[in-house]
């Protein structure tokens, strides 16, 4: 265990407190807390409800999202599955945070995958392409050609040094994720950190040349969703990540800044292989936070919970 | 006229050809220019000894046949078209050398029609290599489909920037996997020497070698429309130069009536409108039917000796060690694929299933079972998987050499079985972590088992319906380190697949939660928590172990 983040959390987190204490004490009402100093918010509710609450929760699309900015959201339309079997990001939250980029006054919003099953089949039977037709500016894509992808540095990558990125994904303002949770059967669990794997060119080289959960971990490093919002609405507890497979339904919706947090709070919302787990048994999420993308304990995460 | 409905009816042929993919709607059949084809279904008949449903479809250009005449060739055929337009383009205008021996060419189709038909007597398909169809049909498929996706996308590529600027972001993204086939080469070649005989004649092909022009003269005597000559005509043998299957005899009054297709260019071209094609010809005026129909000039030997050719190629091309041993086959055929020996005689090379393949791993054979094989479809299954959601093949197969079957059924038609190359397999022969197979596997056939105090993949046989995934994306170099072999297929005439697998005890529909053997592997090494004790006596659990990836 690196000490150095463990400090540093705590730090931040008496300074936020103490901050807090401070406020309150100068007469503000608790209920008003800052939505900026929420580590996490969590909200439980269908689909649609839940993700609109969650983005209110969070203070906002346009804490994210300003006039004019470029947006990509990056769901997981990796398999031609229905929602209901628990691979793929259920429409409704795609096209609910796709809305809202919208309204906040987006330029263009691009959903981005590249799919494992034949783009057109996934577009299709995700339900994600339907979801979002009716919104205008809003471009759903599973690219599956080379060309659409651009080789970057990994400044700070152990075992990854240069890697092929989405050029949509470079160019543009604004990246967020909107990972599905389910199991996986080389990391575990697949969540936000495990998703951006969907937004490169060699996946393969990740399982069969690297160690896949450094390697995570290094891309970690250089694509940085400025939000991640986990789709728990559905679990796949088993079969992972394609299913089929046991399907659970925790009705959550799991938004936050930082993607180790997520994460680690997505581990503990369903028993994964029928056993519970914390985020620092994740072996892919434990090593990013060692690395310092982000907090991994859930005790010292400031979490708003609500229903939709 | 003449020239619109050629060009229509090969607009057709070309939209039904794109329109031949997985999307394919269950109302339209595709594959029917192919099923129309009277020599393709004869062949096929006589080949399998058995009435071929779709083949029935042929009725209709048989009796349409009977009644009109040889239309086909001049109103009907795309490849006809193709030859027409293709000459005009870039041959009209040259001096084209004389041909010497017209007569004996012209009898050289009839000679195929009977060499093709008897050995699909005997047993052995062969119509396909010249029937204009299938040889067409292929031609699109292995040559122009790759050539125009190349093309496409290369202008995509091009107004991609300016698709961007203009926002039209699905458009600047758009981009159309290229397929690519064996045999490509080999096909356009041939297409290109039909295109090159009509250096020669104007429709070389159709005049002296198409068999199914030569079986469609045969049943055009009966046909209503025939030229008729009155007596304006002067003699000024323009007829004769125009027309384009060298069809008008020395004497411009007489045509050789089986190679007449009908399409009135003579008509066209004479100053004095002195041909005409009337149905019911009126007693008044004054016109002559010149020719006779004893014009299939083909002696009894010589029909003797092309029979005989058919049944010796037939004998000679099926004598091999895989003809009574089937089993001996060693391609993995589309699922849905009848036995492989009728499978070999009803399937006419069209192409089709290939062209239509959502993945593109249906490939081409060349050699690999021999003569009776080739252009065959087989699976390429380290080049791409069989997609669960597709089952297009089978839809589009004009003769139903491949079945056509619902997904579920599909599903159930099992092609193979993957089997393990220990020697080749990281995890196998050199403790590497790898589990692509075990990931990309859609009916969890594979599972990994502690072995030698390593967790190791292994397939389970029952749940294995060939789909070729894992040998798809096993990432050793080279060969696949599970590769899918014929073993365990199942190919049935007739009857559910479903049922076959069920009967067969195999399941390839995952029970939810069978990833339970996850948690059977003794603790995953989980860094330095692992304890080696433990892994010595798996059967000692006292903390339940930890999935993948867990610590």
């Amino acid at each position: 265990m690196e000490k150095n983040g463990l400090w540093i959390t705590r730090r931040d987190f008496l300074k936020t407190a103490s901050a807090g204490l401070a406020l309150s004490l100068a007469g503000r009402p608790a209920f008003l807390e800052a939505k900026d100093e929420r580590d996490l918010v969590v909200v439980s509710g269908d689909p649609a409800t839940a993700t609109r609450a969650a983005l209110e929760a969070m203070g906002g699309i346009s804490r994210f999202v300003q006039k004019g900015k470029r947006v990509v959201l990056k769901p997981n339309m990796s398999f031609s599955n229905p929602p209901e079997w628990g691979s793929t990001t259920h429409p409704l939250v795609v096209a609910t945070v796709a809305q809202a980029c919208i309204d906040a006054g987006a330029q263009r919003v691009v959903v981005l995958d590249n799919p494992l099953r034949p783009a057109e089949l996934c577009l299709k039977r995700s339900g994600i392409q339907e979801a979002c037709k009716s919104i205008k500016g809003v471009h759903v894509l599973a690219l599956e050609d080379r060309k659409f992808f651009r080789e970057i540095k990994v400044p700070q990558g152990k075992v990854l040094d240069r890697v092929e990125v989405f050029k949509e994904v470079l160019d543009s303002d604004v990246l967020i994720n909107l990972p599905q949770a389910k199991t996986h059967s080389a990391t575990g669990v697949s969540l936000g950190i495990k998703g951006l794997m969907g937004l490169i060119w060699d996946r393969f080289s990740f399982h069969s040349k690297y160690n896949i959960n450094q390697a995570l971990a290094d891309l970690a490093t250089v694509i940085k969703p400025q939000l991640t919002i986990l789709d728990a609405t559905r679990a796949l507890v088993s079969g992972g990540p394609g299913g089929p497979g046991d399907v659970q339904k925790p009705n959550l919706i799991v938004a936050g800044i930082d993607p180790v947090a997520v994460d680690s709070y997505g581990v503990t919302v369903a028993p994964w292989y029928g056993q519970n787990f914390k985020g620092r048994q994740v072996e892919h999420l434990l090593v990013a936070h060692q690395r310092g993308l982000g907090k991994i304990d859930l005790d010292q995460l400031k979490i708003f919970k609500g229903k939709a | 006229m003449r020239t619109f409905l050629q060009a229509l009816s090969f607009l057709i042929f070309t939209t039904l050809f794109v329109f031949a993919n997985y999307k394919l709607p269950e109302w339209l059949p595709a594959d029917v220019y192919l099923r129309l084809d009277p020599l393709l279904g004869l062949s096929a008949v006589l080949t399998g000894k058995e009435i071929i449903s779709r083949a029935l479809w042929s009725l209709i250009v048989i009796g349409a046949t009977l009644v009109i005449g040889r239309f086909f060739c001049a109103y009907v055929c795309p490849m006809g078209a193709t030859i027409d337009f293709l000459d005009f383009l870039s041959i009209r205008k040259k001096t084209r050398p004389e041909l010497k021996g017209e007569a004996n060419w012209r009898k050289a189709k009839f000679f195929l029609l009977i060499l093709f038909l008897s050995s699909a007597l005997a047993g052995l398909s062969l119509a396909y290599l010249m029937d204009p169809l299938p040889l067409l049909t292929r031609f699109f498929t292995f040559f122009l489909y790759p050539l125009a996706i190349t093309l496409i996308n290369l202008l995509l590529d091009f107004l991609r920037p300016l698709l961007e600027a203009l926002g039209w972001i699905e458009l600047s993204h758009l981009h159309y996997p290229q397929p690519a086939y064996y045999m490509s080469f080999i096909t356009f070649l041939i297409f290109a020497g039909i295109i090159v005989l009509n250096r020669w004649t104007p429709r070389f092909w159709c005049r002296y070698l198409c068999p199914l022009g030569a079986f469609l003269s045969l049943l055009s005597p009966l046909g209503l429309f025939k030229r008729r000559i009155s007596t304006e005509c002067n003699e000024c043998l323009k007829c004769q130069k125009a027309c384009p299957m060298g069809a008008v005899e020395q004497d411009p009054k007489k045509i050789l009536l089986p190679e007449c297709i009908q399409c009135r260019t003579c008509a066209d071209v004479c100053p004095k409108g002195a041909i005409s094609f009337p149905a019911f010809p009126s007693a008044d005026r004054a016109s002559q039917l010149g020719g006779e129909y004893a014009a299939v000039d083909f002696s009894r030997r010589e029909f003797l000796t092309s029979m005989t050719g058919g049944f010796t190629f037939a004998f000679l091309a099926d004598r091999t060690p895989f003809t009574p041993l089937q089993s001996k086959h060693q391609l993995i055929r589309p699922p849905g694929a009848v036995l492989e020996s009728e499978f070999l005689r009803t399937c006419i090379r069209c192409g089709e299933c290939m062209k239509s393949c959502l993945t593109n791993t249906l490939q081409p054979c060349f050699w690999e079972s021999g003569l009776p094989g080739l252009w065959t479809p087989k699976m390429e299954l380290r080049f791409a998987p069989c997609e669960q959601d597709c089952n297009v093949c089978g839809k589009v197969c004009p003769t139903q050499a491949i079945r056509s079957l619902s997904l579920e059924e599909k599903t159930h038609a099992k092609v193979g079985t993957a089997i393990l190359r220990k020697e080749l397999c990281l995890v196998w022969a050199q403790d590497k972590l790898c589990l692509i197979c075990d990931e990309i596997c859609p009916y969890n056939a594979i599972v990994f088992r502690t072995i030698e105090g390593y967790r190791r993949p292994v397939v389970i046989a029952s749940r294995c319906n060939g789909c070729g995934f894992c040998e798809q994306r096993c990432p050793i170099q080279g060969e696949s380190a599970i590769v899918v072999v014929p073993n365990g297929e199942i190919r049935l005439k007739e009857g559910s697949y479903i049922q076959e697998a069920k009967k067969l005890q195999l399941e390839f529909k995952p029970d939810p939660g069978d990833d339970k053997f996850i948690l059977d592997q003794s603790g995953f090494k989980a860094g330095e928590q692992k304890e080696p004790g433990k892994k010595a006596h798996p059967e000692e659990k006292t903390t339940p172990p930890k999935p993948k990836g867990f610590l």
